[in-house]
């Protein structure tokens, strides 16, 4: 089979939503006019932007912005993005935080809501925190904060309870993705339990019956690569064993 | 076609001069490696598998770029100084395309566990290799593709030799290529001295002693052997990531014992 050229005739890439490997050369930037804003997965030589990682093309038209979706398992931490750490160590002013990226990440001791030098949530080592990533650049360490911008906790803090496992960062992001999940939604119907996903392929589960914990991670699970209709099957049969 | 008239250029496994052995390419089968592939031509099987980037200590640490590091795993015995050296050579060839200065301090290791060596093995890891970096999404600036061509005892330039022919053969030669990129843009990537960029050559081992012209001849076959591994290692990787992201009837993978690992086989031949 020969690789079929399809050539960049107006600014948007024809390569959007095929599948790239590294490599391929999926924008002329002389050629693309107006701002462009390059994600995960690309990256600018000269006057082209290459694609670094394999996986599916995608372009957001509002912004133009261009990045690649890919399903790796090894997490590369990236600004705002939300994540499930596990504390590793406490040090003086900050938590050294494990988050499946080539580092630990800090948390600082007051970047939590309403934490001050005298009351600040006490966590060991081993507890989970759910967090967003405020600073990842690849050459120091990822910095955590258990607050959103206007200082709030909006969701994020140390998780009680529950149940943790790891799935490919590929299957976080479908978990976030908008409108919901269809495995989340069909499961939402019938039960009723606690999610917290990180995009670094870390999803926490609790509910009031280990029983609702098991099924809910299972079928989690098992969704990855199965489509809507498959997966609403699957979720029938999950809670049918239940019973 | 078999020239019946000349029996010494009869292989003995009935494929001509120019033929390749069927070859299967497989993404992503261990679950605790970051990237995993296995690369089949044959009877030869090789399985390589990527962790990183994580943390390294000590002298391996460096604040400029990535460290590779390269484990060979034989069948069975210790490994020897061919195994060294194949180390060493895949490592360097790798080099040229890990963009390794995106994740400074860290080390990346491959791992390859050779299942069966019928022949071409370094060739076979060259591309398993590579494939186990994509499904890592390991950062790279291109792929590589890796081929096998050997010069027999009466100067027959043949692909991918067996094992039995390396041994009786004067000379054999593995060649790495750049793989040729999709590209939106016209006249890109930049043609070099007038010859396309995939011409050029990452890495040449040769075993034996042949003249320049059966090398030049070697070349020629390789280049036109790896265009046709180059729409394998495309189609594996296409099939590998539909599968993975529309998802798919288990049944197309039906025997498989991971969900999403995607089989991609070709026999090819090219041309007389």
């Amino acid at each position: 089979m020969e690789v079929k050229e399809s050539v960049q005739t107006g600014s948007v890439s024809p390569l959007v939503l095929q599948i790239v490997a590294p490599g391929d050369i999926v924008l002329d930037l002389s050629k693309a006019g107006k701002v462009v804003r390059l994600g995960g997965g690309l990256r600018q030589d000269g006057e082209s932007v290459v694609v670094t990682r394999a996986g599916r093309l995608r372009h957001m038209q509002a912004n133009n912005k261009y990045w690649v979706e890919g399903l790796q398992k090894r997490y590369v931490p990236s600004i705002e993005e939300g994540v499930i750490g596990v504390v590793a160590d406490r040090r003086f002013e900050s938590y050294s935080v494990d988050i499946g990226a080539p580092s630990n990440a800090i948390l600082p001791i007051l970047a939590f809501e309403g934490a001050t030098r005298r009351n600040a949530p006490n966590l060991q080592p081993g507890a989970a925190v759910y967090a967003r990533v405020v600073r990842a650049h690849r050459d120091v360490q990822p910095e955590l904060s258990c607050m959103d911008v206007s200082n709030k906790s909006s969701g994020f803090g140390p998780l009680k309870n529950g149940y943790i496992f790891e799935c490919s960062t590929g299957l976080a992001r479908s978990l976030l993705s908008k409108p919901t999940c269809p495995v989340l939604e069909a499961l939402g119907k019938r039960l009723s339990y606690e999610i917290a996903v990180g995009l670094n392929g870390r999803v926490w589960v609790n509910a009031q019956e280990p029983s609702t914990v098991v099924a809910v991670s299972n079928a989690i699970l098992t969704s990855e690569f199965l489509t809507p209709g498959q997966q609403h099957i699957m979720v029938s049969k999950v809670l049918e064993r239940m019973q | 076609m078999i020239n019946l008239e000349k029996p010494e250029q009869a292989r003995s496994d009935g494929r001509t001069a120019n033929q390749l052995r069927p070859m299967v390419c497989s993404r992503g089968l261990l679950e605790r490696a970051h990237g995993s592939a296995r690369w089949q031509q044959d009877n030869t099987i090789i399985m390589a598998a990527v962790y990183g980037p994580k943390p390294v200590s000590g002298k391996k640490e460096n604040p400029e770029r990535a460290t590779l590091e390269v484990l060979w795993k034989t069948k069975s015995g210790i490994a020897g100084n061919t195994e060294k050296e194949a180390e060493v050579t895949i490592r360097r060839t790798l080099e040229y395309i890990v963009l390794s200065s995106m994740h400074p301090n860290t080390g990346i290791s491959i791992v390859f566990q050779v299942v069966n060596d019928d022949g071409a093995i370094l060739a076979c890891a060259m591309n398993a290799a590579c494939a186990a970096l994509v499904d890592a999404g390991i950062p790279l600036n291109g792929l590589i593709v890796a081929v096998s061509v050997g010069v027999s005892t009466h100067g027959v330039v043949v692909v991918d030799p067996t094992k039995v022919e390396e041994k009786n053969f004067r000379a054999h030669v593995c060649l790495v290529f750049p793989n040729r990129p999709k590209c939106a843009v016209a006249g890109l990537p930049a043609p070099v001295g007038g010859e396309p960029a995939e011409h050029g050559i990452i890495s040449c081992v040769t075993r034996g002693a042949m003249s320049v012209d059966e090398y030049m001849t070697c070349l020629e076959r390789g280049r036109a052997a790896s265009v046709k591994i180059t729409s394998l290692i495309r189609n594996s990787l296409e099939h590998c990531q539909l599968l993975q992201v529309v998802g798919v009837e288990f049944g197309a993978v039906a025997g498989s014992p991971v969900p999403g690992e995607a089989f991609f086989a070709i026999a090819v031949l090219l041309g007389p």
